[in-house]
C-alpha cells in the first residue's frame, strides 16, 4: 500500500543566535490514506516543528536540511511559498492548538469560513459561499449555524472556536489534516466533544489525520497508530494496540508510568526524572538515556537504529538488539501493579484495583485514609457542607467557607456572579481538591479565601449605601454587606477588615498561595534567593537558620532544587523548577493553610506529576492543610483526601475522594468522571 | 535530612524494581534481524557496551557557541558617542582658540589649517564652538531628561497606584497635556521666567517632556500591580513601599529606559530649537542650537561650512543616541514572524 | 489579568443544564445609548475648550511682556505713565484678568473675539487670511506623512530582516534625527542659494499671489522638511504593529488554509493595524501642526504658525486666544475622534465589556 505522505529522513533545523538547533532529527514515517496517525511526546520534542515543516508554514529561521517530502507521489521537499500556497487547504490543512488565537479577532467567523470557501472555489456566487459555510458549520456542530456566522471570535467559547477553526480547515476538503494538540487548551468536558467530533469527521470523510498530542489518554482514542517522538526523533512507532500493550523503548514506557492512573493507589506518581534536553546540541547517543534508569552503556556513544519488532512497530533502543541484556526490570509495578494496568482505569477494572491495593500493605493511600478517619468507611451520606467526615474526625476545621458569594462588575449596572453561595470546610491536615472547568469559579475562591478579592453579593453599592457609609469597622454583622459570605480562618472571621487588621500577622505568616503561572508570579528581576526569602523579609523575621541565604539554600533543597540555582534569576528555569521556587516561597513560612490555584496547569505531564508527588510529601512533612485547584481530575484523585466540584459558580459536589469518584451525584460530575481519558480500547 | 531520604529511597526503589513484571516484559522478543547498522555479531558473547548503567549526567556533545561580546551591540555608536562626550568634557585640552572671542579681522573664513572648521560671521572658531558648545548642550539634554524622567516616575507612579477615579482624573490632565503643542508651553513659561539661561531652559524642556514617559510608568504600574507576584507579595503581608521598591521600581525601569534616553534627544532638539527660533538661549551662550540661530548671514555669503558642520555634529550625536536607545528597547518583536 | 466569567462554558453544556444566567440588570436601548455616547463627547468636547480658555488667558495675562508694544510699536517705549494708563484703559487690560475674561468671555460667545493690536483689524480677518496657507501646507503634509508611512510600514514588514527592511529602517533612524531647522537651512542652502532652483522663503512671490505654479514651487521645500521629519516615526511605528499582527496564530491559519501572502497582509494584518493607525493619525494632528509652525518660521511661510509666533512674542492677546482655541480644538476633536475609533471600528472594544478586567 502506498502512502498518502511520506516523510524520508527528514532533518530540521533553527538558526538561532545561540547556534543550530536541531528540532527535528531524521524522521520517517508514512501516513496511508484514511488513518490517523497521533504523535506523542513532551513538550520542545518537535511534534510541531515536524508538521508545520511538512506544510512549510515554519518561520525563515527554520530550513529542511536533509530528507524528503512525498505527496501522493510527488516530491514537495523544494517547493517555494507560490507552490505550496497552492497545496495548503486543498490537500493538507492544520487545526492549531490555541483556539483563543488562531482566528482573526476583527473578523466575524461566517467571513473567517467563508473567505476559506472562496480560495478554493474562486468566483463562485454568495449564496453558494453561504450554503458551504452554513454547511460546514453544521458538520462541526455549531448550532444555529445563521446566526453564528454574523458574530465575531470573542462571542465563541473556546470549544465553539476550535470548531470553527476545523470548519475553516475542512473548508477545502483536505486529503490530509494535521491536528496540532487541538485538545491541549480546551476544558475537560471539551476536550472530549472536540475529540469526538474529530473522530466523526474523520470517519464521514476518510481524511487521513495527524494527530500532534501530548496525553496519551487522547491518543488512545483518537489515533490508529501512534509515533513516539523524543528529542525530535520518532523513538517508537506501531499501531495503537503494540504501543499501548507491548511498548519496546524506555520513553514509551516512562511516558505510560507517569499516567496517574498507573500510579493508583501508590505512594508517588511514577515520573520521568529529569527533563527532555535542549535540541541546540543534542546529546550523543540515545537522547534518552540520561532520564532512563536502565541505560545501557551503549546508549551514551551509539544512536540506536530502528529495530523492526512487527511489520508495523518498529522502536529505536538497542534494548532490541540481541546482545542487549534480556531480563532488565523494566519497571518495578510489582505491588497491586496489574500486567495490563493501563486498561485498568477502566471504570469496572478501577473498582477491582481499588480492593486490590487497599489491602496491600500500609504504605498506601487507601489503608492511611482508613487509619486517619477512624475507620470511617463511608456511608456516602455526603452533606454539602463538608460534613462527610461526619463526628468521628478528631481534627479540628481549619478553614470555614460559608456562603461565599463573589460577583465581578461586568459593565456599570450588570454584576456576573462568579461565585454563588459556595461553602466547604477544611480541617487540619486535610488536601481538600476543588475541581472545575475554566471560569467556574476556582480562583475566586482562592482569592477570596487569602483575602484578595472581598466577597460581595453583587448588589450595585448604591442599594445597600447606608451600610456602605458605616464603613467596615464598626459592623456588627457583615453578613447583608458580603451578601452573608463568611470565610472563617480558625474561627476568625478574615472577611471583617477590623478582624482582619487585628490579626494580620497572623492571617499572613499562616496562609500562602502558591499560582498557576510560575512565570508571572515570581519577579522576573529578582534572584531566587530573594524571592525565596522574601516573605521573611516582609514580616522582619529572623531567619531560623541563621542568615537569609542559609534559609533559602534550606527551602530549595526541601523542594528538591540544587543551591547552585540561588543566585539565579526566574527566566534561566524551566517552568517545573519556577513552581518549585514559588512553593518554597510559599514554605517559608511554614504555612498551616495553603492555597494552590492551578499550580500544575501550565506544565509538561511529566513534571506536572513530579509536582504533584512534591506537593504530597511536603504536606505529609510538614502537615499544613492543602486547597488544591485543578482541573486535571486524575492528579486530584490521587492527590487529595477531599474534593469538591465547581459549576458555574456553585459548589454542586463535595465528599470524599473515593466516594465521588466512585458514585459522583450531580450530572455535572458525571459528565467531568465520564471525560477522565481511559486507556481502554478495543482491539 | 528527611526529604534528601525520601527522595533517595524513591530513587533505590525506581533503580531497584522488582522481578515481577520481568516475567512479561522482561524478554524482549524479536523474531527479526534488526535493520540498522548491521552488526552481526555473536549473541552469546555479551558486548561489555550493552551492560546496564543507568542514569549518567548528559553528554553534552560540544559547548554552545559563545556570542561574541560585541554581537548585537551598538559599539559604533557607543565610542562614537563617547568620543564626543570625552571632547566636550576635555574642550580646554581640544579647543584652538577661544570660542567667544568675535576675531574680527577673521570672519566666515571658510576652513583652513589654522580655523579648522572655519569662522562664523562673528569671527568666532567654529571648530572649539562646537566643543565648548556642545557641553553646554550635552547638559541641556541630560539634566531636562533627568527632571522629567523624575517628574515622570512620580506621577506615573502615583497615577498607578491611586485608586480608579484619581488615575482617571491625572491621566486625563496628562492627555490634554500632551495634546497641546510642546513648543508653544515652552515659550509661555519661558516668558514667564524671564531671559533665558542654561539651567531655566532646562527646566522649561525638562517640565514639558515628561507626559509620555508617565503614561507609560503608569501603565506599567498598573499592569505590575495586577502581576501575580504583586498579590503573592501582598498576601505575605508586603506593604505599599515594599511592593514599589521590590517590585514595581525594578521593572518599570527598564521599560523607561528606551523613552529616558529618547528624552535626551529631544531634548537636545528641542534647545536647539528654541535657540534657533531665538526664544531659547542668547547667541552670546554658545550651544549647537544657539550656533545656527544666526543663519541668514550665513546664507546669503553662502558660507556652507557655518551651517552644514555644528548641524552634522548635532546629527551624529543624535543618531548615535538613538541607536543606544533602540539596543535598551528589549522585547520588541520577540518570536518568529508567521509571515 | 483577564478572566471570562460565565462565558467561558460551551454552548453544549449550557443546552444540557439549563445554563444558568448569572447576570442581572438590563441593557439600556441601543439608539438612547448611542445618543448618549456621543453627547458625552460633546459635552468633554466644551468642557475642555472651556478650561483650555481659562488656562491660556491668565497665563498670557500674567506672563511678562508688553502688549502695548504689539500695537503702538515703538511708540510704546516712549509713552509717558498717564499716557499708558489711557491706552491700557482703551484696550480694555485695566481691569483685573478675571473681569478681563469674562468681557472676553462674552464677546467670544456673540462671535466677536475681538480686535488684533499688531494688525488692528478683527482677529477672524487676520487668522482667516493665513488659514489657508497653513491648511495647504499642514494638510497636504499629513495625507503624504501617513500616505508614505502606510507605504513604508508595509513595505519593510513584508521584507522584515531583509536588506530593504534594513536599509530603509538605517536611512529611516537617521532622518528622524535630523532637526527640521536644520534640515530646512541645508535645503535653502543647496536648492536656493548655490542651485537657485526653488525659493527660499514665503507662500508666493509677491504680484503673484493666484499664479498655482508659483505656489507649488514655494510649497516644495517647506513640504519636503515637513514630511521628512515625521515620516518615519509613523512608518516605524505601522511596521512594527504589523510585525506584531505577523506573529499572531492567526496568520498561521491563514496560510494553512492556503491565502497567498499577500492576501494575509492586507485582508487580515491591515485590516487589524488600520483602526489603532487611525487613532494614531488623529493623536498626531497637533505633533505635525507644532512641526509646520516651525518649518513656517524658518521659511517665512506666511501661516498660523508664523502668526502664533509673533502673537505670543508681542502679546497680541486676542489673537494669541484664538489661535489657542483654535489649535486646541483642533488637538481636542483630534483626540476624541481617535477614542471614538478606536471603540467603534474595532470590533474587540465593543466586546471588551464582556469579559472582567480586575
Amino acid at each position: 500500500m502506498s502512502g498518502l505522505l511520506e516523510v524520508k529522513n527528514l532533518s530540521v533545523s533553527f538558526d538561532t543566535p545561540q547556534g543550530e538547533v536541531e528540532a527535528v532529527r531524521n524522521v520517517s514515517f508514512t501516513l496511508l490514506p484514511g488513518e490517523v496517525l497521533a504523535v506523542v511526546g513532551e513538550s520542545g520534542c518537535g511534534k510541531s516543528v515536524l508538521c508545520k515543516s511538512i506544510m512549510k508554514l515554519l518561520p525563515a529561521t527554520a530550513r529542511i536540511k536533509s530528507g524528503s517530502i512525498r505527496v501522493n507521489g510527488a516530491d514537495i521537499t523544494g517547493y517555494g511559498g507560490r507552490e505550496m500556497q497552492k497545496l495548503r487547504g486543498r490537500l493538507f490543512s492544520m487545526v492549531f492548538q490555541d483556539p483563543m488565537t488562531s482566528l482573526n479577532p476583527t473578523m466575524s467567523v461566517g467571513a473567517q469560513i467563508g473567505e476559506a470557501v472562496r480560495l478554493h472555489q474562486p468566483r463562485i456566487p454568495r449564496e453558494i459561499v453561504h450554503d458551504r459555510v452554513r454547511e460546514l458549520m453544521e458538520l462541526t456542530g455549531i448550532d444555529r449555524p445563521g446566526e453564528r456566522m454574523r458574530q465575531y471570535p470573542y462571542h465563541f467559547s473556546g470549544g465553539m472556536r476550535q470548531r470553527s477553526v476545523m470548519a475553516i480547515a475542512l473548508a477545502g476538503n483536505p486529503q490530509i489534516l494535521f491536528a496540532d494538540e487541538p485538545t491541549t487548551a480546551l476544558d475537560v468536558t471539551i476536550q472530549e466533544q472536540i475529540l469526538t467530533l474529530f473522530r466523526e469527521i474523520q470517519k464521514k470523510l476518510g481524511t487521513a489525520t495527524v494527530f500532534v498530542s501530548h496525553d496519551l489518554g487522547v491518543v488512545a482514542r483518537a489515533a490508529d497508530r501512534v509515533a513516539v517522538m523524543y528529542a525530535g526523533k520518532i523513538v517508537e512507532i506501531g499501531t495503537v494496540a503494540e504501543i499501548f500493550r507491548d511498548p519496546k523503548h524506555p520513553y514509551t514506557w516512562g511516558l505510560m508510568q507517569a499516567l496517574p492512573a498507573f500510579s493508583k493507589g501508590k505512594e508517588a506518581l511514577r515520573t520521568i526524572p529529569g527533563m527532555p534536553p535542549t535540541l541546540l546540541h543534542p546529546p550523543k547517543g540515545d537522547a534518552f538515556a540520561c532520564r532512563n534508569a536502565h541505560a545501557l552503556a551503549i546508549d551514551y556513544e551509539e544512536e540506536p537504529p530502528m529495530f523492526r519488532v512487527s511489520d508495523t512497530h518498529y522502536a529505536a533502543t538497542w534494548l532490541l538488539d540481541e546482545r542487549a541484556p534480556k531480563n532488565i526490570p523494566w519497571t518495578d509495578a510489582g505491588e497491586g501493579g496489574q500486567p495490563d494496568l493501563i486498561l485498568s482505569n477502566h471504570p469496572l477494572a478501577r473498582e477491582h484495583l481499588h480492593t486490590k491495593s487497599g489491602n496491600a500493605g500500609g504504605k498506601n493511600r487507601m489503608s492511611e485514609g482508613a487509619e486517619r478517619y477512624g475507620g470511617d468507611t463511608g456511608t456516602g451520606d455526603t452533606e454539602r457542607y463538608g460534613g462527610d467526615t461526619g463526628t468521628e474526625d478528631a481534627e479540628p476545621v481549619l478553614l470555614d467557607v460559608q456562603h461565599l458569594t463573589h460577583a465581578f462588575p461586568l459593565t456599570k449596572k450588570v454584576m456576573v456572579k462568579a461565585v454563588d453561595d459556595v461553602s466547604f470546610q477544611i480541617r487540619k491536615g486535610e488536601i481538600f481538591g476543588l475541581v472545575g472547568e475554566s471560569g467556574s469559579g476556582k480562583s475566586t475562591v482562592a482569592r477570596c479565601i487569602m483575602n484578595i478579592y472581598k466577597p460581595n453579593d453583587g448588589h450595585p453599592p448604591n442599594r445597600n449605601s447606608r451600610s456602605r457609609k458605616r464603613g467596615f469597622e464598626d459592623k456588627d454583622n457583615a453578613d447583608d454587606l458580603y451578601g452573608g459570605s463568611r470565610i472563617l480562618y480558625k474561627g476568625i472571621d478574615t472577611c471583617n477588615l477590623a478582624i482582619f487588621r487585628k490579626n494580620r500577622r497572623m492571617l499572613q505568616t499562616t496562609r500562602q498561595i502558591v499560582f498557576q503561572d510560575s512565570n508571572s508570579s515570581l519577579n522576573q528581576r529578582m534572584k531566587v534567593c530573594d524571592i525565596i526569602t522574601e516573605p521573611l523579609r516582609i514580616q522582619h523575621i529572623t531567619p531560623p537558620r541563621g542568615s537569609l541565604r542559609a534559609e533559602a539554600e534550606f527551602q530549595m533543597h526541601y523542594v528538591g532544587l540544587d543551591a547552585e540555582y540561588l543566585d539565579k534569576y526566574p527566566a534561566e528555569l524551566s517552568g517545573g523548577q519556577r513552581q518549585r521556587v514559588a512553593i518554597a516561597r510559599a514554605l517559608t513560612m511554614e504555612p498551616e493553610l495553603l492555597v494552590a490555584d492551578e499550580p500544575i496547569a501550565s506544565l509538561d505531564v511529566s513534571i506536572q506529576a513530579q509536582i504533584v508527588n512534591l506537593f504530597r510529601h511536603l504536606q505529609r512533612e510538614h502537615g499544613f492543610s492543602f486547597l488544591f485547584i485543578a482541573h486535571d481530575l486524575a492528579m486530584v484523585e490521587f492527590l487529595c483526601d477531599r474534593v469538591g466540584v465547581m459549576y458555574q459558580g456553585r459548589l454542586v459536589e463535595t465528599g470524599k475522594t473515593q466516594e465521588v469518584f466512585a458514585n459522583p451525584r450531580h450530572e455535572y460530575t458525571k459528565t467531568l468522571l465520564s471525560a477522565i481519558p481511559e486507556y481502554g480500547f478495543s482491539l | 535530612m528527611i526529604t534528601e531520604r525520601l527522595i533517595m529511597r524513591m530513587e533505590t526503589e525506581q533503580r531497584c524494581g522488582s522481578n515481577a513484571v520481568q516475567k512479561r516484559y522482561g524478554i524482549v522478543e524479536i523474531n527479526s534481524m534488526e535493520t540498522g547498522a548491521g552488526k552481526q555479531e555473536s549473541a552469546e558473547r555479551m558486548d561489555h557496551r550493552f551492560e546496564i548503567v543507568g542514569i549518567r549526567p548528559a553528554t553534552q556533545a560540544e559547548p554552545a557557541r559563545r556570542r561574541k561580546w560585541y554581537e548585537g551591540r551598538p559599539v559604533f555608536a557607543a565610542v562614537l558617542l563617547s568620543a564626543i562626550i570625552c571632547g566636550c568634557l576635555g574642550c580646554d585640552l581640544i579647543m584652538t582658540k577661544d570660542p567667544a572671542f568675535l576675531d574680527l579681522e577673521n570672519y566666515n573664513v571658510s576652513p583652513c589649517r589654522e580655523f579648522l572648521f572655519g569662522t562664523d560671521t562673528m569671527g568666532r572658531d567654529i571648530f572649539s564652538m562646537i566643543w565648548y558648545g556642545g557641553r553646554v548642550s550635552l547638559f541641556i539634554g541630560i539634566a531636562a531628561t533627568l527632571l522629567s524622567t523624575s517628574a515622570a516616575i512620580v506621577f506615573g507612579a502615583a497615577s498607578g497606584c491611586a485608586p480608579d477615579w484619581a488615575d482617571g482624573l491625572m491621566m486625563r490632565l496628562t492627555e490634554i497635556l500632551l495634546s497641546v503643542p510642546g513648543l508653544l508651553v515652552v515659550i509661555l513659561l519661558q516668558a514667564v521666567l524671564g531671559k533665558a539661561n542654561v539651567v531655566s531652559i532646562s527646566f522649561v524642556i525638562g517640565i514639558t517632556g515628561w507626559m509620555g514617559i508617565a503614561k507609560v510608568v503608569r501603565s506599567e504600574v498598573r499592569q505590575i500591580r495586577n502581576s501575580e507576584y504583586v498579590i503573592a507579595s501582598r498576601c505575605m503581608g508586603g506593604g505599599f513601599f515594599h511592593i514599589l521598591w521590590k517590585h514595581l521600581t525594578p521593572n518599570f525601569i527598564s521599560s523607561i529606559m528606551f523613552m529616558a534616553v529618547m528624552n535626551i534627544r529631544s531634548a537636545i532638539v528641542a534647545e536647539s530649537t528654541l535657540s534657533f527660533m531665538g526664544i531659547g538661549l542668547p547667541v552670546d551662550e554658545i550651544t549647537w542650537g544657539s550656533m545656527l540661530s544666526l543663519p541668514e548671514q550665513a546664507l546669503l555669503t553662502n558660507s556652507w561650512w557655518i551651517i552644514l558642520i555644528p548641524g552634522l555634529f548635532l546629527i551624529a550625536t543624535l543618531v548615535c543616541i538613538t541607536s543606544l536607545g533602540n539596543y535598551l528597547r528589549a522585547g520588541v518583536n520577540r518570536g518568529e514572524s508567521n509571515f | 489579568m483577564r478572566e471570562e466569567h460565565g462565558f467561558g462554558s460551551d454552548m453544549h453544556n449550557n443546552l444540557l443544564y439549563g445554563g444558568r444566567h448569572v447576570c442581572f440588570g438590563a441593557l439600556t436601548d441601543g439608539l438612547l445609548r448611542k445618543t448618549a455616547y456621543y453627547g458625552k463627547k460633546l459635552l468633554i468636547f466644551l468642557g475642555s475648550i472651556f478650561l483650555l480658555s481659562i488656562v491660556v488667558f491668565y497665563i498670557s495675562r500674567l506672563a511678562p511682556g508688553d502688549p502695548l508694544i504689539s500695537y503702538y510699536g515703538e511708540r510704546a517705549e516712549r509713552m509717558g505713565p498717564e499716557e499708558r494708563e489711557w491706552a491700557k484703559d482703551r484696550l480694555g487690560l485695566k481691569d483685573s484678568v478675571s473681569v478681563q475674561y469674562v468681557r472676553w468671555l462674552t464677546n467670544a460667545l456673540q462671535g466677536d473675539f475681538g480686535i488684533s493690536y499688531k494688525y488692528k483689524t478683527d482677529v477672524m480677518e487676520v487668522i482667516g487670511g493665513r488659514i489657508g496657507n497653513t491648511l495647504l501646507l499642514g494638510g497636504t503634509g499629513f495625507v503624504l506623512i501617513f500616505g508614505l508611512a502606510l507605504l513604508l510600514g508595509v513595505l519593510c514588514a513584508w521584507h522584515e530582516g531583509r536588506l530593504a527592511d534594513r536599509v530603509i529602517c538605517q536611512v529611516g533612524t537617521v532622518t528622524s534625527c535630523i532637526p527640521e531647522f536644520w534640515l530646512s537651512l541645508v535645503l535653502i542652502l543647496i536648492f536656493a542659494v548655490n542651485l537657485k532652483w526653488l525659493p527660499s522663503s514665503g507662500a508666493y512671490t509677491a504680484g503673484r499671489a493666484e499664479d498655482p505654479g508659483d505656489r507649488i514651487l514655494h510649497l516644495i521645500l517647506p513640504m519636503t522638511v515637513v514630511v521628512t521629519g515625521h515620516l518615519w516615526y509613523y512608518a516605524y511605528m505601522i511596521r512594527n504593529r504589523i510585525l506584531e499582527e505577523l506573529r499572531a496564530d492567526y496568520v498561521l491559519l491563514a496560510k494553512a488554509k492556503g491565502m497567498k501572502r499577500r492576501s494575509v497582509m492586507f485582508r487580515h494584518c491591515l485590516r487589524n493595524v488600520l483602526p489603532s493607525y487611525f487613532s494614531i493619525m488623529a493623536i498626531s494632528v497637533p505633533h505635525i501642526m507644532g512641526g509646520t509652525y516651525i518649518v513656517e518660521t524658518v521659511f517665512s511661510f506666511p501661516g498660523l504658525g508664523t502668526l502664533s509666533y509673533e502673537s505670543a512674542r508681542y502679546k497680541d492677546y486676542n489673537l494669541l486666544m484664538v489661535l489657542c482655541m483654535l489649535s486646541g480644538a483642533v488637538v481636542i476633536l483630534c483626540s476624541l475622534a481617535a477614542q471614538t475609533v478606536n471603540e467603534r471600528v474595532d470590533p474587540r472594544m465593543a466586546g471588551a465589556g464582556r469579559t472582567v478586567l480586575k
